[in-house]
């Protein structure tokens, strides 16, 4: 496979280590295609603190990664020797967390003497797309939407991208997330915004529109959060109730479309063959249909990242990894976290 | 002949060494290095743990060499201690090496226990906990355990010590730290020059020979200290 002329490496099998956030993660790709995908969700043990605390999931990394790593290898047939390459997750992250990661990746490495790939997470999103099945071809415009990332990026071949907009404050699925709670919603925020916004009518409260009339590709979401505030606090007592629906109906209108009109801006050049939508946010129901509609009249394809490669996972690193430079050993014995 | 790697990061040091144990109890220290933080700059764990080891084993032909791991599981460092760990369970899970499990402050009170003064006393091994705080351990003249690992203010720590009948031989970066509180309780303080106040990686190799191997998805941190989420959850449930 050719991406923008460059070709992913020979190496064909990969494993990859991902503990950036909250999931531990661990898989094995051969080529394109995907051998193992193995996902440790810290998701529930976070709930109770309505966010992820770095030292929790940083202990939570330490017990599940070798488990992980093992059940990630024995899936996919294959052991540590057969390898070509180990890859790893160094940043952007929460440093503790990525630590646990970049350590018992190196330390794999080493003791059986292969190269490590040392790979950034938002790469790691962008080249989901680059997996089996229906692999995208560059050149392509990437929206990855999460807890923790709002990216805009140009894709023209496999080794990188080009950051075209990024939030200036919260992250996307942060800015549903907050707004959950002001709604008195559960963690994580974007699915329970969504289950109610169903019920509700999203043109009922208006919320400002200046970032998405805004010229630039960045993003900003706190004045949203301030503007639900505001609208929470002048409702009547017993109101909310009431109002709910409606006001998570209309906050979700208003992320999703910041989001699809810097899409549309960004698609302007016109030198993209393809639309893909990345993070956990891609799972929106709402911005799937908004984007596919942006895309059907541009003749451009839209791909959805499927659902364990939306959110964090090891596949997508070491999709990345093929494209990367590999460090023979021992150049990698010293790396640090890059968070 | 058994050759043993043991290691330790829970304190701003970065301990590595390797002994070989011949017939009976003899034993010969092949390698050992000790790489403290650099002034004010955090402690250069990630950096150089795997670079020290790797630099270890290299005289011996590289792992498969090496018959048994040991490693510090602290109480210290959270982060220091999480690098030592990972690197130990993954080394095992690469090369199916057994590995010991040894508390750090073990291996303090082990080094304390070498001084002539120590004889027929109990050694008091103490760490500084930052936030004010101490971890310690109280060995016996056999080395025995007589304290397991703990966290206490220095307050409580110098009652502890004054309740002891006889006075304990003290080392250790908590030790230097609460030099004043653990003397007013009748402790003796080694001198802040001695090198009984850091971490020496042999002693880590000495009890790893002398214990017994855990399954390494068993090994963890002693942290002692909960994540402090936790606190906030219990105060604000409270
Ligand atoms: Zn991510």
């Amino acid at each position: 496979m050719i991406l923008g002329g460059r070709r992913a490496s020979g190496r064909n099998l990969i494993l990859a280590i991902e503990t950036s956030c909250d999931d531990t993660c661990a898989a094995v790709i051969d080529g394109g295609r995907i051998s193992s995908n193995v996902i440790s969700s810290q998701a529930s043990v976070h709930e109770r603190y309505g966010g992820v605390v770095p030292e929790v999931a940083s202990r939570h990394h330490l017990q599940l990664v070798n488990p992980v790593v093992g059940a990630a290898l024995s899936e996919a047939g294959v052991e540590l020797g057969d390898l070509d390459a180990l890859a790893v997750t160094r940043g952007p992250g929460l440093v503790g967390a990525l630590l646990v990661g970049v350590t018992t990746a190196k330390t794999l490495a080493a003791a059986t003497r292969k190269p490590l790939i040392g790979v950034d997470h938002l790469h790691g999103h962008v080249a989901a797309n680059f997996l089996e099945p229906e692999p995208l071809e560059p050149p392509f415009l990437c929206l990855i939407a999460s807890g923790g990332h709002t990216l805009l990026a140009g894709v023209v071949d496999g080794g990188g991208f080009e950051v075209l907009g990024q939030t200036l404050d919260d992250a996307a699925g942060e800015a549903l997330d907050k707004g959950a709670r002001l709604l008195g919603l559960g963690y994580p925020g974007g699915p329970a915004i969504e289950r109610l916004a169903v019920a509700g009518d999203p043109e009922s409260v208006e919320f400002p529109v200046a970032m998405a009339r805004d010229p630039g590709l960045d993003f900003s979401f706190s004045g949203l959060k301030t503007a639900l505030l505001y609208a929470i606090r002048k409702l009547e007592e017993g109101e909310l109730t009431e109002r709910r629906a409606d006001l998570a109906a209309s906050y979700q209108a208003a992320v999703v479309e910041q989001l699809v009109a810097k899409l549309e801006r960004a698609l302007e050049p016109g030198e993209w063959v393809a639309v893909a939508l990345g993070g956990g946010v891609a799972a929106n129901a709402l911005l799937r249909e908004r984007a596919g509609r942006l895309c059907a009249e541009r003749g451009l394809r839209l791909k959805l990242v499927p659902g364990e490669l939306c959110t964090d996972n090891a596949a997508m690193i070491a999709s990345a990894a093929r494209f990367l430079e590999p460090a023979p050993y021992p150049e990698y014995l010293s790396w640090d976290a890059l968070a | 002949m058994t050759l043993v790697v043991g290691f330790d990061t829970a304190t701003d040091d970065v301990a590595v060494a390797l002994l070989r144990f011949g017939t009976g109890s003899s034993s010969e220290l092949v390698a050992e290095s000790s790489t403290g933080a650099r002034g004010d700059e955090r402690p250069r764990h990630a950096a150089e743990l795997l670079a020290e080891l790797e630099a270890a084993v290299e005289p011996v032909g590289g792992w498969s060499g090496v018959d048994l791991l040991g490693v510090g599981v602290g109480p210290g460092s959270f982060t220091g201690l999480r690098i030592g760990v990972a690197t130990a369970r993954a080394l095992a899970q690469a090369l199916a090496m057994p590995v010991v499990p040894v508390a750090t402050l073990a291996a303090l009170a082990r080094g304390i226990g070498e001084r002539t003064e120590a004889r027929g006393r109990a050694r008091l091994a103490v760490l500084d906990a930052r936030r004010s705080q101490a971890f310690a351990a109280l060995h016996g003249p056999a080395d025995e355990e007589l304290w397991p690992p703990l966290v206490a203010m220095p307050g409580e720590l110098a009652e502890r010590v004054a309740a002891l009948q006889q006075p304990p031989l003290a080392a250790g970066s908590g030790a230097i730290r609460f030099r004043d509180e653990l003397e007013a309780a009748g402790a003796e303080v080694l001198p802040d020059a001695d090198s009984a106040h850091r971490v020496w990686a042999r002693q880590i190799c000495l009890l790893a020979q002398a214990g017994r191997p855990a399954r390494p998805e068993t090994i963890e941190p002693i942290y002692l200290r909960p994540p402090d989420a936790e606190l906030w959850l219990e105060r604000d449930t409270r």
